[in-house]
């Protein structure tokens, strides 16, 4: 049932939804022949991607992250953008099968005629988060999409995978509950550009001031890794539609910041930079795990250094070797 | 192990008689955690608190009332509505004139949730799960020959209360009745809408505050009323167990008390017109104590507001028999189980009763059905003989131990939910919601494990099933009829008059002043359901809900390594293998109707066993089902229909996916659906269906071979 690149990729160009949700199946594949024609077709679509906005999302579970991009993007279509949002859900049971409930908190956006959301299970994929979210960002920004809103969650390592692909890291967080208590680690508020307190609302209201001066003065121990930015502390409630309008005028004015100074496209470098050693690592990886002779032996090696018949360093020599050997 | 010999002697010969096991494996741990014993004796009685007590006395354990069915026997009252306000009125006419003694009006879901017949999202939903009621002309028809002011009349009304009461209020006012001869009850229980049935249509601030405008309008002109009916029933529908009922049904009265105080009533005013209503299962003593421990404890939690009058801590209840245990396959059998349910309702000492009709998994009430539903009641009351005696059950060692034993679980929960800081907060914690999906996912699992028997559904099953009995339809002209007659009123009401009353209501929703009130001059004016809603919309907006969905607890009832299920999961990793990802599959809810459990339950399980599952937002429309199928990009999508739409909404559903390029996306169908409706919808391009009562196994297993098959 495959068709020819090119048919997805003017699929692609053409806004169609059908054939855009056709080739994020593909790039999300684990299969091979899958791959490599979604690697093809996304690098007919290459140069037509990189002029929008690429914004990433996290924070802890529940702290109201979809109900935010709800807000946010509805809100956006009425500015006239076209909005693509991704949604990386980590829910899974031992089967590996998900729960992807994204949209039940999208109910507005997920039917708006200029919004495109695609909930995708991370379970069990090799190369985790990095790549296919990377890929379907391109194919999203080709088939027209300006903004494109990536949603993670703060608990594992997909976020700082995320900042490293995104213009705008956001890291949304709610009053009352510490950092720890929050699950968010030191090194999500480095690569932040803004922190947001959600759910400023109701009886709330004070606490996420409060919330928001303790974050303030907590960013500014911190070194700021840009010379022109220095992340705001913003409050805002998603149900009740306030302060939205403020952060995407922070996130002009980053952008503004950051191109005026030459730094936005550094950026971009560097980000392309990080993404060719990913690929390298990920790729090194693949082909390690996929060696006829590594698979053979994996298993076996396994059970004798959890029965202590082999050392961990003689194992993983015997397995290096294969591909030495396979190379020369 | 007790002191008392003869207990133990009696232990001795039992484990003899069971070649040397001991009495203990004989326990049985009921699904609420309670560990029931094979006898029980004198000794279990020892200590509690809820023995020894009047009936009609606090703490009410043995009954509200002092005589009881010795006095009075329970009201009949069965809830029906379908169609259009004549044929519903025509219904009442027929059962009250058989023996039914009050009316339980029940609302189509257009309706519920406050919008007109003529509204493009409820297309599929006009008459189907109860009446269709657009404006003050229909009430008045509903009610046409039943005068108000002497039948007491209960109406399901939880989201759209406002334009509803107002709209019967008026149409009393236009039989000449006033306001302070109306009794009967409204639902108007908004709680256990964000928690299980979704027909809200504010969020839970807006709705909180008309909850006590209506106890306020009520206490002061209409003394006879009962302004909340405090429902578990849809809890137990929805999968919770005696234990989760009890806490939370509770929990949430609990939470409107409060929230009448806090608007400045004295409680005395309010709470003796507070009533609850529970749904009773099939587990026969565990609901007969379930009763008589919701009884007690309402008294000891109303202790703590120190109300002067007793009748402010004495609950009284409507129970209704439990829908969900009725099954589509060999249904006669549904006669039994309801009678056994309605005994259990009795025994526990219920103050009414609705009985359910045996095809309710099949279709809506016909006359036949509701006969004999009917007379379930009629004749417990009048052949068998058991209303003589008063909480007959009073002092049995096990229904009174059992009874304590809910005391004890309940209040654990409540307690909790204290912490949590009352019942409006937890729920927007998501922790009820969670526990109810969880119960309910692990009582799915022992259903299609065995454990729990379903005769004729996992056990005796017929091998021909065959409907011999008419099933009823509502006629697809029912949504004209009534758009014909909005378009009527509104070309002949006084525009002005009506506008101004609207946008009266309006300030009122934003500047404060009784919302009750406020709405009568706009009924009065011929405004309809639909607008009254929006103009206080205006204000408060619509509530979204959120939906969270557990996984594990499915696959956790089972044994390690099941038969079933691991071949499932194995053919989902085959899946996964060769087509490089999980089988994905859209479950979506067409149209207004919010019952989520099957959908819910489905998710988690079909996750478990290795599909990735998308849930759809509620109320969904054909063409955005179909959007997010697309988008997603699945293979299967599952249309879920409870409520009677399928036979629109499933093929708009088809036609639109295939209309945007997804024809070869795969669609089936589950829920309450008459087989005689099966092959219409696989003309219309249906996969399969799976009726109620399907096990999860099975329709898995159909599934996956259409994916398999096509998939090759
Ligand atoms: N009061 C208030 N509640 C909010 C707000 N934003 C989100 N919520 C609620 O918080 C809960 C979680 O919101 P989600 O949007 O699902 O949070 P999330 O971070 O996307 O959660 P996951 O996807 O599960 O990680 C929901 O019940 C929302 O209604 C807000 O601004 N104010
Ligand atoms: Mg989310």
């Amino acid at each position: 049932m495959l068709k020819s690149p090119h048919e997805y990729v003017d699929g692609v160009l053409n806004r169609d939804r059908l054939m855009l949700a056709r080739t994020i199946t593909l790039i999300e594949s684990t299969l091979p022949a899958h791959q490599e024609l979604a690697r093809t077709i996304v690098d007919l679509l290459l140069p037509h991607t990189g002029k929008g906005f690429r914004i990433g999302i996290t924070g802890v579970p529940g702290a109201g992250k979809s109900t935010y991009i709800e807000s946010f993007g509805n809100m956006l279509t009425e500015l006239g953008h076209r909005v693509a949002v991704l949604a990386i859900d980590p829910s899974s049971s031992r089967s590996g099968g998900s729960i992807l409930g994204d949209k039940t908190r999208m109910e507005r956006l997920a039917v708006n005629a200029n919004a495109f959301i695609r909930p995708s299970p991370s379970s069990g994929t090799l190369g985790g988060v990095g790549r296919k979210t990377r890929e379907t960002m391109l194919v999203c920004e080709a088939a027209g999409y300006d903004v494109v809103i990536i949603e993670t969650v703060g608990v594992g390592q997909s976020e700082t995978t995320v900042a490293s692909m995104v213009d705008f890291f956001l890291v949304l967080m709610i009053a009352g509950a510490g950092d720890e208590l929050q699950g968010i680690k030191k090194g999500v508020l480095e690569v932040a550009d803004a922190i947001v307190i959600n759910k400023a609302d109701g009886d709330n209201i004070l606490r996420a001031e409060i919330a928001r001066k303790e974050y303030q003065t907590a960013l500014h121990m911190l070194m700021p890794n840009s010379p022109n930015w220095s992340p705001p502390v913003l409050t805002c409630s998603s149900l009740e539609h306030t302060g939205i309008g403020k952060i995407w005028e922070t996130i002009l004015d980053h952008r503004k910041k950051l191109s005026d100074s030459g730094e936005m496209s550094k950026k971009r470098k560097h980000q392309a930079l990080d993404w060719m050693a990913f690929l390298l690592e990920d790729g090194l990886r693949q082909w390690f795990y996929s060696d006829p002779q590594v698979k053979a032996a994996l298993p076996g090696l396994r059970a004798e250094v959890e029965n202590e018949k082999t050392s961990p360093t003689a194992a993983a020599d015997t397995l290096l070797r294969f591909l030495q050997v396979n190379n020369r | 192990m007790s002191e008392n010999p003869k207990l133990q002697k009696w232990a001795e010969l039992a484990s003899k008689q069971m070649k040397g096991k001991s009495v203990d494996s004989l326990d049985w741990m009921t699904p609420e955690g309670i560990k029931v014993k094979a006898l029980y004796t004198a000794e279990d009685l020892e200590g509690l608190e809820n023995i020894n007590t009047m009936p009609g006395m606090a703490p009410y354990t043995r009954g509200p009332m002092t005589t009881m069915y010795a006095g009075r026997p329970w009201t009949i009252r069965q809830y029906a509505g379908f169609s259009t306000a004549k044929e519903s009125n025509a219904f009442y006419h027929k059962a009250l004139a058989a023996g039914q003694k009050g009316l339980s009006v029940a609302f189509d879901l257009a309706t519920h949730r406050g919008y007109d017949s003529d509204h493009p999202r409820v297309a599929g939903d006009i008459g189907k799960a109860g009446v269709a009621i657009d404006s003050v002309e229909d009430m008045k028809i509903l009610f046409d020959g039943i005068p108000l002011n002497e039948m007491s009349v209960s109406m399901t009304m939880n989201g759209a209360v406002i334009p509803i009461l107002a709209g019967y209020i008026v149409a009393a006012e236009e039989q000449g009745v006033s306001h302070d001869q109306l009794s009967g009850t409204i639902q108007n229980d908004i709680l256990k809408e964000y928690l299980t049935r979704n027909t809200y249509i504010y969020p839970p601030g807006p709705s909180m505050r008309i909850i006590s405008d209506i106890m306020a309008f009520c206490s002061k002109n209409m003394p006879k009323y009962n302004t909340i009916s405090i429902s578990g029933y849809h809890m137990m529908e929805a999968g919770a167990n005696s234990v989760l009922q009890t806490a939370f049904t509770l929990a949430d009265g609990v939470e409107y008390v409060r929230a009448a105080l806090k608007s400045g009533m004295d409680v005395d005013t309010f709470a003796p017109r507070l009533s609850f209503f529970f749904g009773i299962g099939m587990n026969f003593f565990m609901d007969i104590a379930m009763l008589r421990a919701a009884r007690f404890l309402w008294h000891r939690l109303m202790s703590e507001f120190k109300p002067k009058n007793p009748k402010s801590s004495m609950l009284r209840t409507h129970c209704q028999t439990s829908g969900w245990s009725l099954t589509e396959q060999d249904p006669y059998n549904n006669v039994i189980r309801t009678t056994l349910e309605a005994m259990s309702a009795v025994l526990g000492g219920t103050q009414s009763l609705h009985t359910n009709s045996f095809d309710e998994a099949i279709g809506l009430p016909t006359d036949f059905s509701a006969r004999i539903a009917r007379n379930t009641q009629i004749i417990i009351q009048e052949e068998s003989q058991v209303c003589h005696v008063i909480d007959p059950l009073g002092g049995s060692y096990y229904i009174e131990s059992l009874t304590n034993s809910i005391v004890e679980e309940a209040q654990k929960i409540i307690d909790e939910i204290a912490g949590l800081g009352g019942m409006a907060k937890a729920i927007e914690s998501g922790m009820p919601k969670m526990r109810v999906e969880e119960s309910a996912a692990r009582k799915q699992a022992r259903i299609d494990q065995g454990l729990d028997v379903i005769v004729g559904v996992n056990k005796y099953k017929l091998a021909d099933e065959k409907i011999d009995f008419e099933v009823r339809e509502v006629p697809a002209t029912v949504r004209d009829e009534q758009i014909a007659r909005i378009k009527e009123i509104k070309a002949s009401r006084d525009q002005a008059t009506v506008k101004k009353a609207l946008d009266d209501l309006t300030n009122a929703a934003k500047n404060g002043g009784n919302l009750l009130e406020a709405a009568l001059p706009a009924v009065r004016a011929r405004a309809t359901v639909g607008e009254i809603s929006d103009a206080m919309e205006a204000v408060f907006g619509r509530f979204v809900a959120t939906t969270r969905c557990i996984s594990g607890a499915y696959s956790s009832e089972f044994k390690a390594n099941d038969d079933t299920i691991t071949a499932i999961k194995e053919r989902t990793n085959k899946f996964l293998e060769k087509q490089g990802r999980r089988p994905r599959l859209l479950v979506t809810k067409m149209g207004q109707d919010g019952h989520d459990r099957g959908f819910k339950v489905i998710a988690s399980a079909y996750a478990d066993l290795g599909f990735d599952v998308d849930i759809s937002p509620m109320f969904q429309t054909p063409e955005e089902a179909a959007k997010m199928a697309i988008e997603n990009d699945v293979h299967v999508v599952g249309a879920s229909s409870l409520a009677a739409g399928h036979k629109s909404l499933i093929p708009a559903l088809i036609k639109e996916l295939k209309k945007i390029g997804g024809e070869d996306i795969l669609v089936v169908a589950g829920g309450v659906i008459p087989p005689a409706d099966y092959d219409f919808l696989f003309e219309a391009g249906v996969k399969a269906v799976f009726g109620p009562g399907t096990p999860i196994p099975v329709s898995a297993d159909k599934t996956l071979s259409l994916l398999e098959e096509k998939y090759r």
